[in-house]
């Protein structure tokens, strides 16, 4: 086993095909060690079943990957923690007995685990719950326990699908927090959602699935240059003027804004700053100037849009 | 393999840790406890004295209904007196007298077909002084009883409760006062008599000193002996016949489930009618007696046993019935626990914790953790009935309940117990094996009951089938359903006591274990295939397809 990498995961060309279906088709990737990897993608996309291929739950058809190394995650079990998309409990448990029994899957003593059970349930407010049975747990607090039965073994690589699904926002919080202790501390960290604002917060990178193949790969600066830049300018008579200026690629006149209204598409290498700053030197005399920097939410629509509509049809 | 034990252990202790568990084990020790002492404690408490009227205007039968009530109760008297004194027996005679294993080998055989609840005490009791009358009648001697405490008295621990003799359950009443006073018994028609009495018979009118109402009147008419029905009289149509049998003794009573009364008296009366036709046709009633209760011996012989002692006992009666338990604990037993093993397989699924399960460990691992814990809660439930069972038997095991001491022997020797622990953990290998896939592919316990009804179908056979096979255990229902797997278990269970031929016994066990590990293989192979699957179960190509595909991906 080569735990040299510099790689908590590397997905070459894996496929997944189920009969006639395609679920997941051809990605490379690779997830550098303590980073926060965010897999966005629109429903039915592939995410889980990319997911279920790294962790070993199901096999590629095609392809090969690495996981901490190994050539499956089944290997490396003991430094890896998952939390699934549905999320269950075994209900007639304690809330600390479910954390050692995952824990204790994971390779951790029963004492050692038991002591880490009502560590972690202290830490994260469920103290008083510690050893309450699972059914009389509410909802968020059986989903916060689930999230410490995954990571109770301090894995150094973290795989969480939808974790913030059916969170409120104070335990969307809470969970936010968790992904960040756990990178400090040193652990990887791979989680899919549909909430653009959780990823644009917390991830390094992200990787965008659509239709089962990778649409994007790359930070979040790198996702956001992908959408040219619009400024929305007015107080503008004539648009010709506008469009010979450095650094425009294009401009239209916005239709119901009123007269002098444009949206200028810049080139990939300007700055709407720069813009600016030619605007006056050219003595237009601009009564607005408007740039927003896109969201992650922008470049998501911006990339999968019709991809999305589709999955939501389907 | 570590995960395994967790996944096992974990699985245990859900289980075993339930209160329905708990209940499920106690139940049957405390239904064996509850079917043997019910019965005895209504017996001797709730049962309520019968008291009868009884009219002879014939004059010829009161005194020898008296006498049958008497020998009745006396009867009763000298069972409990019988066991009153091996109870307060001194602890080191009674081990000695104690059935050794070779007296119960000596013990006469009875005949177990009607059931197992036959109080072998009392049906022995009955023959004895049947065939004994000088016992009873020392006993209904008026100093009888003390005649036989001192006679016991040496033996007995010292001072032993007092004796209490049991209750008159059949009592003749006095007329209630002034109810027939204005008739004149000896010449009243039947009819009179029946309606002065039927307030008291409708429990409108209570008897006197009695909180009990009148459980029945008898009506013997004057001309009773013209009523005599003999067997070279002219067969009557079946109206004439009824109407003949009116004429007769009658007896009115609101209750038709309880006839001990009213077989008492037809008996007595019969017997009275029988010794005056000897007396008639000049025969000696007390020689006729005599050549009544003279009898051939007459011993039962298993030609399968040790030279020297192939008589038929009553551990062997029981030895060959056993198993007839045995299997029903075995189909329970077995039942039970898949049932458990398919519940938890259809929560884990519907819940998705399975994943979680399947991102620490091989599904091969999670199986075999579930099956061994599964397992473990099957081995505790039959050791919990087992050691229940031998305690309440011993607990029960005396002079009253005969027989259960005669079974702790055949338990403990008949060698039924390896082979029942060798049938359980192969049954349900097969059948742990057939849950598992059906609970692998459901998504719900709905769903996994649709399933269940086709598996209750053929999982009832060996039920069905268990009286024949034990009757005829080497008949050929009992060895065509002994080379089907899945009915092995409970059918060789079964035919074990009946040393079938070892042909069967091996090739049967052979083919029982290629059967459980393929089931296993093969619910391994589903089980990886259906634990992820969501949506309706597959449709029976379907899963053959995808089973296909998944073996060429691995």
């Amino acid at each position: 086993m080569n735990d040299t990498t510099p790689y908590a995961v590397e997905l070459h060309g894996i496929t997944k095909r189920y009969g006639d279906f395609t679920a997941v088709k051809s990605i490379d990737l690779v997830v550098p060690k303590g980073s926060i990897y965010g897999f966005l993608g629109p429903n039915g996309a592939g995410k889980t079943t990319t997911i279920r291929m790294i962790l070993d739950i199901v096999k590629p058809t095609e392809g090969s990957l690495a996981v901490l190394g190994a050539p499956t995650a089944m290997d490396v079990r003991e430094r890896i923690g998952y939390l699934p998309e549905e999320k269950g409990l075994y209900k007639k448990m304690k809330a600390w007995g479910v954390i050692a029994y995952f824990a204790k899957l994971k390779g951790m003593n029963g004492k050692a685990a038991k002591a880490r059970a009502y560590e972690l349930l202290e830490r994260y407010g469920l103290g008083e719950f510690a050893d309450k049975k699972v059914e009389t747990l509410s909802k968020g607090m059986g989903q916060k326990v689930q999230v410490l039965a995954s990571i109770a073994h301090s894995p150094e690589f973290v795989i969480l699908d939808e974790p913030f699904s059916g969170l409120d926002p104070s335990n969307q919080q809470v969970m936010e927090d968790v992904i960040k202790d756990m990178n400090d501390a040193g652990s990887t960290i791979v989680f899919s959602t549909h909430v653009m604002s959780h990823a644009e917060r917390i991830c390094d990178r992200i990787l965008l699935i659509a239709s089962a193949e990778k649409v994007f790969d790359g930070t979040i600066d790198e996702a956001k240059a992908v959408i040219p830049k619009i400024v929305h300018v007015e107080g503008v008579d004539d648009g010709n003027k506008l469009s010979t200026l450095p650094g425009v690629d294009s401009v239209r006149h916005s239709d119901g804004d009123g007269i002098g209204c444009f949206e200028v598409t810049m080139k990939d290498s300007a700055n709407p700053q720069d813009l600016m700053r030619n605007c006056f030197q050219s003595g237009l005399e601009l009564t607005a100037f408007q740039y927003h920097e896109p969201t992650l939410h922008d470049v998501f629509l911006h990339l999968v849009g019709d991809d999305a509509k589709v999955a939501s049809v389907r | 393999m570590n995960n395994s034990l967790h996944i096992a252990a974990r699985e245990y202790s859900e289980n075993a840790r339930t209160k329905g568990f708990w209940v499920n084990l106690l139940m049957f020790p405390a239904i064996l406890f509850l079917s043997i002492k019910v019965p005895q404690l209504l017996e001797e408490k709730a049962k309520p004295s019968r008291h009868f009227v009884l009219v002879d205007q014939s004059g010829a039968f009161s005194d020898v209904i008296d006498v049958a009530l008497e020998r009745d109760y006396q009867l009763s008297v000298v069972k409990k007196l019988m066991e009153w004194q091996s109870k307060y027996t001194k602890p080191e005679l009674l081990a000695e007298s104690a059935p050794s294993a070779e007296d119960l080998e000596n013990m006469p055989a009875m005949d177990f077909s009607g059931g197992m609840t036959t109080n072998i005490s009392g049906a022995m009791m009955d023959q004895l002084l049947d065939d004994n009358d000088e016992l009873l009648s020392l006993l209904m001697h008026p100093d009888g009883q003390e005649m036989f405490m001192q006679a016991v008295s040496g033996r007995l621990i010292e001072n032993p409760p007092a004796f209490e003799p049991p209750r008159r359950f059949l009592v003749r009443a006095p007329f209630p006062e002034g109810a027939l006073d204005h008739l004149d018994l000896l010449t009243a028609s039947r009819e009179d008599i029946v309606a002065a009495m039927k307030p008291y018979l409708l429990d409108e009118k209570s008897i006197v000193n009695s909180e009990d109402p009148l459980f029945a009147l008898v009506v013997i008419p004057p001309d009773a002996f013209e009523q005599v029905k003999r067997p070279m009289d002219i067969p009557l149509g079946p109206v004439a016949a009824a109407e003949a049998a009116k004429a007769g003794v009658q007896f009115w009573s609101t209750n038709l489930t309880d006839t001990d009364l009213s077989k008492l008296v037809e008996r007595a009366i019969d017997k009275e009618v029988q010794r005056l036709e000897y007396v008639d046709k000049d025969l000696d009633p007390e020689v006729i007696s005599i050549v009544q209760r003279t009898n051939m011996q007459f011993a039962t012989f298993d030609p399968k046993k040790k030279e020297g002692q192939e008589i038929v006992s009553m551990a062997d009666t029981l030895r060959k019935w056993a198993p007839i338990g045995f299997v029903y604990l075995l189909w329970v037993a077995i039942f039970t626990v898949v049932n458990m093993l398919l519940n938890n397989t259809v929560e884990e699924k519907s819940n998705r914790i399975i994943e979680v399960l399947l991102s620490s460990a091989t599904p091969w691992e999670i199986m075999c953790g579930k099956l061994i814990g599964i397992a473990g809660v099957g081995l505790t439930m039959m050791v919990g009935w087992f050691v229940s069972l031998l305690g309440v038997l011993t607990y029960m095991a005396g002079p009253e309940v005969e027989w259960a001491g005669v079974l702790i022997d055949v338990i403990k020797s008949s060698g039924l117990l390896p082979l029942f622990a060798l049938y359980f953990f192969s049954g349900y290998m097969i059948y742990a094996g057939i849950f598992l896939a059906i609970g692998s592919l459901c998504n719900t316990v709905k769903e996994a009951q649709n399933f269940m009804g086709t598996a209750t179908i053929i999982l009832m056979v060996p039920l069905f089938t268990m009286v024949f096979i034990a009757q005829d255990p080497h008949g050929s229902l009992a060895t065509f359903l002994t080379w089907v797997p899945l009915y092995t278990p409970f059918v060789m269970m079964n035919r074990a006591a009946a040393d079938p031929p070892m042909f069967d016994l091996v090739g049967s066990g052979i083919l029982m274990f290629v059967m459980a590990i393929f089931m296993l293989w093969f619910s391994s192979r589903i089980f990886r295939m259906g634990v992820l699957r969501t949506g309706q179960p597959p449709k029976f190509m379907e899963l053959i397809r995808s089973l296909k595909t998944s073996q060429k991906e691995q």
